[in-house]
Order: C-alpha cells, then structure tokens, then sequence
C-alpha cells in the first residue's frame, strides 16, 4: 500500500472516530448545568485563613538549568536546599523552589492543581535565576513537576520520583505531614 | 460568534459565553477522553472537571492564545492524572458499558461495528502513541498545537505518530477492507 493509501487509511479512522457518542447530549446539558452552579458558588481566599505559616520541614531541591528558553538542553544542574513547609491547623503551605536562569516562565503543575500548566506559576526572585512558589498542601503525598517555558516538564531533581510512570515520565514526590508529627 | 469573542466574554465574567464554548468543545474533549481513558463514565468525569478548571482560570487566559489549545492542554493533563489514579482502584465493567452504550446507540449497526472495530484497534495502542495518533487523525491538530498540549517535542510526536500508524496499519486494512 502506498503512502498516500495508508494516509487516507489513518484519515479513514480519524473520521470514524468523530462521529457523536450516544451520551453526549445528556452529558453536554450536565456540564452546561455544572458551569452555572459553579458561577453560584462564592468565592474564598485561601491566603487569610492560612496564615500564621509555621515553619516544619525543609527538605528537597533546586535544578540550575542552563540555556532553557534558548533551544539549547539544559546542561547542568546542581543541587541546594529549596523547598520548604510550612501550615496551619488543616494544611502546610510548601514553597517550591527551582533554578532556571534562562527560563521565560516556570510553572508548578501537580496533582494539587489537575497538572494544570496555567494555575500556579513561579515567581523569579530579584537578581537570581530561582522560581518559587508558596502552594497550601494537605498532609499526604503529593506528586508534582515543573514547567519551563509551557514546554519542558522537568523532575525536581533533588526530590524522590514517584515510582509510577505517566507516558514513560516519572515526576517528584513530596510528602506533607500532619501537625502531629 | 469566534471563539477569541466568546472568550473575551467570559474572561469579563459572561457564563452563557463560557457555556457555549463548553458546548462547542464538549464533543472533542469527550472523544480524547475516551480514547485515553477507554471508559465513558470515567472519560465524562475528566472532562466534567475540565472545564471547571478551565472556568476556574478564565480570567488567567492569556489573550491571543488558542482557546482550544489551552483547554485540551489542561485537557491532557486531567486524563494522564485519572489514568495513574484508575490503576489504584477495582476496574469498572467496562463491557458492561460498552453493551449499554451500544444499546442506545441509532446509528446502523455496520457503522457501529465499524466504528468499535476502529476504536479497540486504536485503544490498543500505548498511551503515547495513541494520544499522539488521536490528537493528529481524531482531532485534526497541527504538530505545533499538540506540542503545546503533551510538553514533548515536535520531532518526538511525529515519531510517535509514525510508530502508531505502522501499529494500526494492518488492523485498519483488515477493518476496511474486508
């Protein structure tokens, strides 16, 4: 078979593909209905009712990540302390630290924010090439990574992988503890 | 009206903005779930939470983005998250669905063969593979919009998508030309 019969092959499936699934339309007026109680609920602010912050734990990693955002491969990194812990009675709030002095941009994505690349970006500290961000974490496992330049995901480097592999990645690993602990 | 009006519309706080683009995507959204996730009731979740997000973060949009891009990024992500979290739960009945689904299906039943035929060939994919092949031949997405939405290189997904057509051809050619 040629390539242009093997094209309109995949085309062919494409196609089959698109057509409209027998749940659909119940499923669209539910999502439909769902967005507009959303727009119902109220608003909170999650910064007031954290705060004071206690220091807990110190533990985890940086990664000096040289020519990201340039098209070159990150070349080196090394490791200093970065991330810390820090809570209220329900939760701990973890700043998350990453080098990366050519990045345009760093994002946090984990399974505390739906892996969104957009919800919780990094901030660049003055004169340095570090990203940080403060995240409020219940006590528990939490699996995260970075995004640099909306593109590269990267591992903390310095922080446990988790053992499970999503699309042949492993992401970090950070543990939060209770207040008990 | 576009899709960058809508938008405009509901990063200003317009819900019935919001909707309709829930409404124009909501089909193509469920599709990529349910290849990614090969089981409805789960794929609806996942794409139910999605745009909940996505309505969470409108006013973060970055105007002159791709609305569609942005959403199945997010998209993507929330499937990759339910597949890690499944393999910790019992597995639903999934053939049960399936019959069930079939059952209010209308459409002839030559073309709901087909059209099952096509989706295990393509189901028995690896994730990478199928999620590239989906994106290119579902979705009909440039190799520039689905590196924004995996994270992986262009070079990388026209491999993968290579890789899934040599897997699939010889099921498809069976399929078709039977």
């Amino acid at each position: 078979m040629s390539d242009v019969d093997s094209e309109d092959l995949f085309e062919r499936a494409g196609a089959a593909l698109r057509g409209p699934s027998p749940g659909d339309e119940r499923a669209r007026a539910a999502l439909v209905e769902a967005i507009r109680a959303e727009s119902r609920r109220p608003r909170t602010a999650h910064r007031g009712a954290m705060s004071p912050w206690w220091i807990a734990v110190a533990a985890a990693a940086v990664a000096f990540a040289a020519g990201l955002g340039t098209g070159r491969a990150m070349d080196r990194r090394s490791p200093s302390p970065a991330t810390s812990v820090a809570s209220d009675s329900s939760q701990r709030h973890v700043e998350f630290v990453f080098v990366a002095p050519a990045a345009r941009n760093v994002a946090l994505v984990g399974d505390f924010n739906g892996w969104d690349a957009t919800a919780t970006p990094m901030r660049r500290s003055d004169g340095h090439a570090t990203w940080s961000v403060s995240v409020p974490l219940a006590a528990g496992r939490h699996v995260y990574a970075f995004v640099v330049d909306g593109n590269d995901w990267v591992a903390d480097p310095q922080a446990p992988l988790s053992p499970e592999q999503w699309f042949g990645q492993r992401n970090s690993v950070v543990v939060v503890g209770d207040r008990r602990s | 009206m576009t899709d960058d009006a809508l938008v405009a519309r509901a990063v200003d706080g317009d819900v019935d903005a919001y909707a309709a683009l829930a409404e124009r995507y909501y089909g193509s959204c469920a599709r990529m779930a349910r290849r990614m996730l090969r089981n409805d009731a789960d794929a609806e979740d996942v794409v139910q939470e999605t745009f909940l997000r996505a309505f969470r973060a409108i006013r973060r949009f970055e105007r002159g983005r791709e609305f569609r891009v942005w959403l199945f990024t997010i998209l993507v992500n929330q499937c990759r998250t339910a597949a890690t979290s499944r393999k910790r739960r019992q597995l639903r009945f999934s053939n049960d669905e399936t019959a069930l689904a079939s059952a209010a299906d209308e459409r002839p039943v030559a073309v709901i063969e087909e059209t099952s035929a096509v989706a295990a060939a393509v189901d028995s994919l690896e994730p990478l593979l199928r999620e590239a092949f989906v994106l290119k031949y579902v979705e009909g997405l440039e190799y520039t919009e689905m590196a924004t939405i995996t994270g992986a290189g262009i070079s990388a997904l026209k491999m993968r998508v290579k890789r899934a057509c040599d897997a699939l051809r010889p099921k498809l050619e069976a399929i078709y030309h039977e």
